[in-house]
């Protein structure tokens, strides 16, 4: 009874003190993420604590399937076929030109790392390697859109920062969904071939194209968000098809999030109900969010001490390559009147897709340094996180104030 | 409707193709279940449609749904799932009891006391009296009675009518959120079932220690068990005092994500219970009362919060324990079900009238009052499972025929109750 009630009291005085801690980041730095809340994971589960057991956090899979598919299918909406119509070329160059670099020049140095400094082989290399590499291509919005609320006039950069950050994580989901699908783990049954590394990629492809249609369908004539209880059920008839949709992908140790990533853009771009669809998503994304740092911070467990090394690491890594990534394509690829080369220091946040695949990888390749790639990401996710928002907010002053004195100013796609 | 109804059928389908792909995951949750889980929301919730288009209660689709999914019918949700997502329910059943105690207002109780402890004791004395009764008079067809002793056979039929005495309130939450229904018929019912929840636990307690001891013959056992209930009981309370005092802390310093806060807070306290030994739903509905009508703060951000995962968590609780009701156990002892469950339902009808019209409530209360006390569900199943594991030797045939009772009063119930909130004139949302 003492230890429980010890544990409760652990849980209740470490929550107020990182509450306070990271409320006080929050004023100072205008911190957007939810540190604390991997606290509170950390301290209920079975590291400390142990009131949420080992078996109860696995207990947990079926909300975090649904977190991990909510935060890829809201990915997947963004992407609107009639609004990216709208969005200039320069843009998507630049944005394009960004995440490739940033992907491209992380996976090259953590393939150095695993390959030859660690030794692994080349094919957990690589997908260890592009696991990681992911992450650190992801910048999330929510770091963005704070310096939007803030800002006093309106920067030609935010638009581009905004639609950067989609592209990076477009591109880190679908490498880690490919990754995932082409060195596919696990038996398959006696009576059937084992699908070669291309048909997996095509069947993950497929779950998703699958779901989005069969969903499309379902969602139709549902009625509207506005009606009385509108957004409980339509919440209920959304958690099912993202459970299906994540269920699916689980069973054939796939990615979840990237087959939501392809049932969000198929809801997003048929039928009428991608409006209450995307509002629903996004009114829900932060507790969405925030339950998945709560249950990465029960899941997490130190990685080997021989491989803790490669955590700062990574976090370098991602620097190098963020700012690489900013600057060919702020300074090299971006129009005279865009030209930021410090545009990878505004997208330094991480946010909730970064711990999304982390967790995702340590559901399906548990034999592959889980534990590692979870340690990496929180990591690398609490520290960007803490300075992001003041980068960005300096990045994008920086741009105003020269666009000011250039006289020039871009059209705001999204707005339209 | 007959789309929706093709693409379910599609997706089983689908999981059918997929079936030789697919790959045994070690360490997390069987990925089958989280795709049946998916699968049964969506059919819970058409269903629910269906019933809701039909004008019955949405909660009886999200039953039928876990019915035709579940392992007495197509067997397409097996036990094993529904195992495997045991955690999901207990998640649901501690929302609920966290909204279901912070909806008991004082004020309400206050206003109206003289109706509701009329109706509770009423309607408490009348049915345990009609179900002794009952029991006693069809005993040679109940298998839990043969063979024993006069001593020992009135004890266990005492306990059977405390089992068939509980009210739902989940049930009754359930619909008065579907409904929006807010007067003076939905205050009342809502206040007996939770009060009747708190007094019958404690008849359980009395009436199990008497039936154990008789069966077993020992004397020191029963007042053991009698103890040990006795603390689990004041337990849960003093524990629902003290989730009362984290709550509110956090409704005065934090309040914020408190949809998640819930969550995290049923979790932690499923775990306590287990380990302490006491009630979740109980510590819960204690929790969510303190915080509503003692504590210092305004409850309403977070009944709020509750109310927005009302929907989703009676799909998840209705469907589950559809799918967990037991068809040919009911087949089989269906005629003996009929009679105690109308003889019940007799003595409901005729003690709560009588009961409200000496309290002199309102005309729909007396009228229509007693239609909400019809319902059962998780917490009679939840007191059938303990007799079965703690007395064997009757309890595993009485609980046959309980759960055969329970599954009758949780279908036809909330049909009554809709019925009566609809006559009264109090639903709200059609």
């Amino acid at each position: 009874m003492q230890t429980t009630l010890t544990a409760l009291a652990v849980i209740a005085v470490g929550y107020i003190l990182a509450y306070l801690v990271f409320d006080r980041l929050r004023d100072s730095f205008g911190y957007v993420g939810g540190a604390e809340y991997i606290v509170i994971g950390f301290l209920l589960g079975p590291r400390v604590t142990g009131l949420l057991g080992a078996g109860q956090v696995q207990d947990l899979t079926p909300i975090v399937s649904l977190a991990l598919g909510w935060l890829g299918m809201l990915l997947g909406t963004y992407f609107r076929l009639p609004t990216m119509a709208l969005i200039e070329a320069d843009h998507l160059r630049v944005a394009f030109a960004e995440a490739c670099t940033t992907f491209g020049t992380a996976l090259a140095a953590l393939i150095g790392i695993f390959h030859y400094v660690v030794g692994y082989p080349w094919p957990e290399a690589t997908v260890q390697a592009v696991t990681l590499a992911a992450v650190a291509t992801l910048s999330s919005p929510a770091a963005i859109d704070a310096v939007t609320r803030k800002a006093s006039q309106r920067s030609p950069l935010l638009p581009v920062l905004q639609l950067t950050a989609r592209l990076d994580a477009l591109v880190a989901v679908t490498a880690f969904g490919l990754i995932l699908a082409i060195f596919h783990q696990g038996q398959v049954s006696p009576s059937v071939r084992p699908p070669t590394a291309t048909e997996w990629a095509v069947i993950n492809v497929a779950v998703g194209v699958a779901s989005g249609v069969l969903f499309h369908l379902f969602l139709e004539h549902r009625g509207s968000l506005d009606e009385p209880e509108g957004s409980s059920r339509l919440f209920v008839a959304l958690a099912g098809a993202i459970v299906v949709a994540s269920g699916a992908s689980y069973y054939l140790n796939l990615s979840p999030i990237y087959t939501n990533l392809v049932l969000g853009f198929i809801l997003a771009n048929s039928g009428g109900t991608h409006r209450d669809v995307t509002r629903l998503l996004l009114v829900t994304e932060r507790p969405v969010y925030l339950a998945l740092l709560i249950f990465a911070g029960a899941a997490w467990s130190p990685s080997s001490p021989e491989l803790l090394f490669i955590a700062p690491l990574f976090v370098i890594v991602r620097l190098a390559a963020r700012f690489t990534g900013g600057w060919i394509a702020g300074a090299v690829v971006a129009p005279p009147e865009l030209r930021t080369p410090k545009l990878g220091r505004a997208l330094l946040a991480q946010g909730g897709i970064a711990v999304a695949l982390a967790v995702n990888y340590t559901q399906v390749r548990s034999d592959l340094n889980p534990d590692l790639i979870l340690t990496a990401t929180l990591v690398s996710v609490l520290l960007f996180d803490i300075v992001a928002s003041r980068e960005t907010g300096e990045v994008v002053d920086q741009a105003t104030s020269d666009a000011r004195r250039g006289d020039t100013s871009a059209p705001d796609p999204l707005a339209s | 409707m007959i789309r929706r109804l093709v693409v379910l059928m599609l997706l089983v389908g689908g999981a059918v193709l997929l079936e030789p792909l697919r790959a045994p995951t070690e360490g997390v949750i069987a990925p089958r279940s989280l795709f049946l889980f998916g699968i049964l929301l969506l059919t819970a919730d058409t269903f629910g449609a269906l019933a809701h288009d039909l004008r019955l209660p949405r909660l009886l689709g999200y039953l039928v749904a876990g019915l035709a999914l579940g392992p007495s019918l197509a067997g397409i949700v097996p036990a094993g799932v529904l195992e495997d997502l045991s955690m999901m329910k207990r998640l649901a059943v501690g929302l609920i009891g966290l909204l279901a105690g912070a909806e008991l207002r004082l004020a309400d109780l206050k206003e109206r006391h003289r109706t509701i402890l009329l109706v509770l004791v009423f309607e408490m004395t009348a049915v345990l009296a009609v179900l002794l009764g009952t029991t006693l008079l069809v005993q040679h067809w109940l298998p839990f009675l043969q063979g024993l002793e006069p001593g020992p056979l009135f004890f266990v039929a005492l306990l059977f009518a405390v089992l068939l005495t509980v009210n739902s309130p989940m049930v009754t939450l359930a619909l008065l959120t579907e409904t929006g229904a807010r007067g003076p018929l939905a205050k009342t019912t809502l206040s007996v079932v939770l009060l009747a929840d708190v007094v019958v636990i404690l008849l359980f307690t009395g009436a199990f220690s008497l039936a154990r001891s008789s069966v077993a013959g020992t004397s020191e056992a029963a007042t053991e068990i009698l103890f040990g209930l006795m603390r689990e009981m004041l337990g849960s309370i003093a524990a629902g005092a003290l989730i009362g005092a984290v709550v509110t802390l956090y409704l005065r310093f934090v309040k914020r994500e408190l949809v998640l806060f819930a969550v995290v807070v049923v979790f932690a306290v499923a775990a306590a219970a287990e380990a302490l030994h006491f009630e979740l739903l109980l510590s819960l509905l204690v929790a969510g009362f303190l915080v509503e009508n003692v504590a210092p703060v305004r409850a309403e951000p977070l009944v709020d919060a509750l109310h927005q995962t009302a929907v989703p968590v009676f799909v998840i609780f209705f469907a589950m324990a559809g799918a967990e009701l037991q068809v040919r156990e009911f087949l089989a002892v269906w005629p003996l079900v009929v009679v105690v469950a109308l003889a019940r339902m007799g003595a409901i009808f005729g003690s709560s009238r009588t009961a409200a019209r000496i309290a002199r409530a309102e005309p729909v209360v007396q009228q229509y009052g007693w239609t909400g006390l019809v319902s059962q569900a998780g917490v009679a199943l939840s007191l059938s499972v303990i007799v079965a594991d703690r007395l064997p030797l009757v309890g595993l045939a009485m609980q046959t025929l309980a759960v055969g009772i329970i599954a009758f009063n949780e279908t036809v119930g909330p049909v009554l109750f809709r019925r009566g909130l609809e006559r009264a004139g109090e639903v709200v949302v059609s």
